[in-house]
């Protein structure tokens, strides 16, 4: 634990603020992406298909980058106050550079229609595209200005942490697993910031190699590249930063629950292993997006299944068993904080169970590309990252006994929890119903009872993404109302000003 | 067993599995928050979680490992083909499918084909799918509009999918990848005779 002044960690504080009430802005407008979808999906308004496709490029691209963004901060904002001096200057370059990345692609799908998905599957942003060329460019370098924004920020955050805990190794927590009696102990926020964010450097660094191939097709469409190169590249960019963006969360959880319950969460041997572990699942799972590529080499379709396998037991055997110890027979006061927390969990550990069954191979062969695949996906990030995220809002925003008393956030908060899963639940439906993903409308769909039941579900959808969006503007309301009244003590806790 | 059936069974399957351990999260959930009014010392609790966590590890290996052996017996790749009895290529394009019997060696820019093609019923027909622009999804859907098979079709790429369609009727192919504006409206048919 580092000593600050408190006048750097207000400064600090200003920083993650001003990220936090950035995030609080983005999120429901990308939010209201996603609802204007579900709308046209449900045949309850008309757009046209390439706003269709524009908005969902924006709410995909949108909702990854924003979320693993915020989680980064919040992770910055906890290492800095506790843990490492990190440089202020650095912070605020991450987050000006996020804000152009994000403005770029704001104004290259709303303004210009770009539409070629997230995941800009090669060659689609150059061939036969709807959208002006230009739309394409700002895209490729909004996204080379994101990753290098965010490898920025890792790479230091990274070396600081390395610096204070006596080197690389140590962050791993190897020095837990020889005979010698540890030095210093290495809190688990640290360890699983590191286990997070290392392959998170190398995942960008693929994506670099990534849009650089793309910028030299845009300035030279004559060159050809191999789309299954290409498609390994983009996937192992885009599922990584997802999964990273998940594992920075659990990072604050480990380091805030113990403050509710007064039970100290401690690194040891297992807690180690488990981590490292996940390290290796965290490269190699993305495969499972390629299953029905059958000309990837057969080895790495079974690596993508054993490892999304066995992904699930680090998590739930080390991360959900440790919040079992932390909140059994705790006599926790149960506030806004720790709810999101064990919610959050919750929702993390349910869209981990249907992820690992979609990745198996012969399951997925039936589910690829269904509405099963957002649906375990907006399970762990609506439900599982962003009411993380939330909690670290109100623990921004709240002192310990004001979120215990908080009955308005509270019933945000349950409004949004069971708006978000009953969405979802449509979602989930729909994959088993085999409703495809990606449809501007069902309407083209010749199978008439696949067209109905799509329309259906989405018209249902839509009451739900109502009920959720009540339920965050009564949270939006209970955070804001206090966040401002703040400053921070020595300890970076909060106290009133 | 029927392709068919062992398909709907593996989406069942997937169902059930899926929604147990969801009601299984959500009741440990309830527990944990109807009991945490107790107090109990934490070295006690921790003993008796990890013991518990130490038998849910061995329960999920075995699972996992019980699971991995079963399921990756049953891909769909070629390594695990077996002969087929007719052979259709499949061409993707924004936005529509072109197929006609036989293989096609020559350039794709070439090829020429047919939005609808009739296959026998009871053959095991390979179809080798590939794409004139884009990603595209090769996805067969039964009238009933269960999905029952698949396949990317990648420009460059020739993907070889086997399907033995039991029962006769039209069977519908839709485009699973994004491929652009039209991607909701690429549509072909199957007649099994």
């Amino acid at each position: 634990m580092i000593q600050l002044e408190p006048g750097e960690i207000k400064k600090q504080r200003k920083l993650v603020i001003i990220w936090s009430v950035t995030f609080l802005v983005v999120f429901p407008v990308l939010i209201t992406l996603g609802l204007l979808m579900r709308l046209r999906q449900g045949e309850d308004i008309k757009i046209g298909m390439d706003t269709f496709y524009a908005l969902m490029t924006m709410h995909g691209l949108g909702m990854a980058g924003t979320l693993f963004s915020i989680a980064f901060a919040a992770l910055w904002y906890l290492i800095a106050t506790r843990h490492a001096n990190l440089n202020l200057g650095v912070g605020y370059l991450v987050y000006f550079l996020n804000i152009i990345g994000g403005g770029g692609l704001f104004f290259a799908t709303l303004i210009g229609r770009f539409g070629a998905g997230w995941y800009l599957l090669y060659p689609l942003p150059f061939k036969g595209a709807n959208w002006p060329t230009w739309t394409t460019l700002i895209t490729i370098i909004s996204l080379i200005i994101l990753g290098v924004a965010w490898l920025i920020g890792i790479l230091h955050l990274i070396y600081r942490i390395a610096k204070e805990y006596g080197g690389f190794t140590n962050l791993l927590g190897w020095q837990y697993l020889g005979k010698k009696e540890v030095q210093k102990e290495l809190p688990p926020i640290v360890l699983i910031t590191t286990i997070s964010l290392v392959p998170g450097v190398i995942a960008f660094l693929a994506g670099a190699v990534w849009m650089i191939i793309y910028l030299l097709k845009y300035f030279e469409p004559t060159l050809a590249f191999d789309p299954l190169l290409l498609k390994n590249l983009g996937f192992f960019f885009g599922h990584t930063l997802v999964n990273i963006t998940l594992y920075c969360c659990v990072g604050w959880v480990y380091a805030l629950l113990p403050e509710f319950t007064g039970r100290k969460w401690k690194t040891d041997k297992v807690l180690v292993y488990a981590w490292n572990a996940t390290f290796f699942f965290i490269l190699f799972a993305y495969f499972h997006h390629l299953y029905m590529d059958f000309v990837q080499p057969l080895p790495f379709q079974y690596a993508g299944q054993i490892a999304s396998y066995l992904s699930a037991v680090p998590s739930t055997a080390i991360t959900m068993f440790g919040v079992i110890v932390q909140l059994y027979h705790s006599k926790i006061k149960w506030g806004i904080i720790p709810l999101t927390f064990l919610i959050g969990i919750a929702g993390w550990a349910i869209g981990g169970f249907s992820a690992v069954v979609d990745s198996t191979i012969a399951v997925n062969t039936v589910l690829h590309n269904t509405l099963w695949v957002p649906a375990h996906f907006h399970t762990y990030m609506l439900t599982g990252v962003v009411l993380f995220i939330l909690g670290f809002l109100f623990y921004m925003s709240h002192s310990k006994e004001e979120q215990e008393r908080d009955k308005t956030g509270k019933l945000g908060f349950w409004l949004f929890v069971i708006g978000a899963h009953s969405f979802i639940a449509m979602f989930y439906m729909g994959g088993l119903k085999s409703i495809p993903r990606r449809y501007s409308d069902y309407s083209g769909i010749p199978i008439s009872s696949t067209h109905s039941t799509g329309a259906l579900l989405a018209q249902i959808a839509v009451v739900f993404i109502g009920l959720l969006l009540i339920g965050l503007t009564i949270m939006y309301f209970s955070i804001l109302k206090k966040l401002f009244r703040r400053v921070a003590n020595a300890t970076g806790t909060v106290v009133s000003a | 067993m029927d392709q068919l059936i062992t398909l709907l069974v593996i989406q069942t399957s997937a169902a059930i599995i899926s929604f147990a351990a969801g009601a299984l999260v959500v009741a440990v959930v309830i527990y944990l928050m109807a009991t945490s009014s107790k107090e109990e010392d934490k070295v006690s609790v921790k003993h008796k979680v990890y013991k518990l966590r130490g038998r849910y590890f061995f329960a999920i290996v075995l699972c996992a490992i019980i699971l991995l052996f079963i399921t990756l017996r049953l891909l769909p790749y070629p390594e695990f083909q077996n002969k087929a009895d007719e052979v259709v290529t499949v061409v993707g394009m924004q936005w529509a499918w072109q197929m006609a019997p036989g293989v096609f060696n020559k350039n794709i820019s070439k090829f020429s084909g047919n939005n609808e093609i009739d296959v026998p019923v009871n053959k095991n027909i390979k179809f080798v799918v590939t794409s004139m622009d884009v990603n595209h999804n090769f996805a067969i859907y039964n009238s009933q509009g269960h999905l029952i098979t698949q396949t990317q079709a990648m420009p460059q790429y020739h993907n070889e999918l086997q399907y033995t369609f039991s029962e006769l009727g039209d069977y519908h192919i839709l485009c699973l990848e994004y491929c652009g504006l039209a991607h909701a409206f690429m549509i072909g048919t199957i007649h099994v005779k």
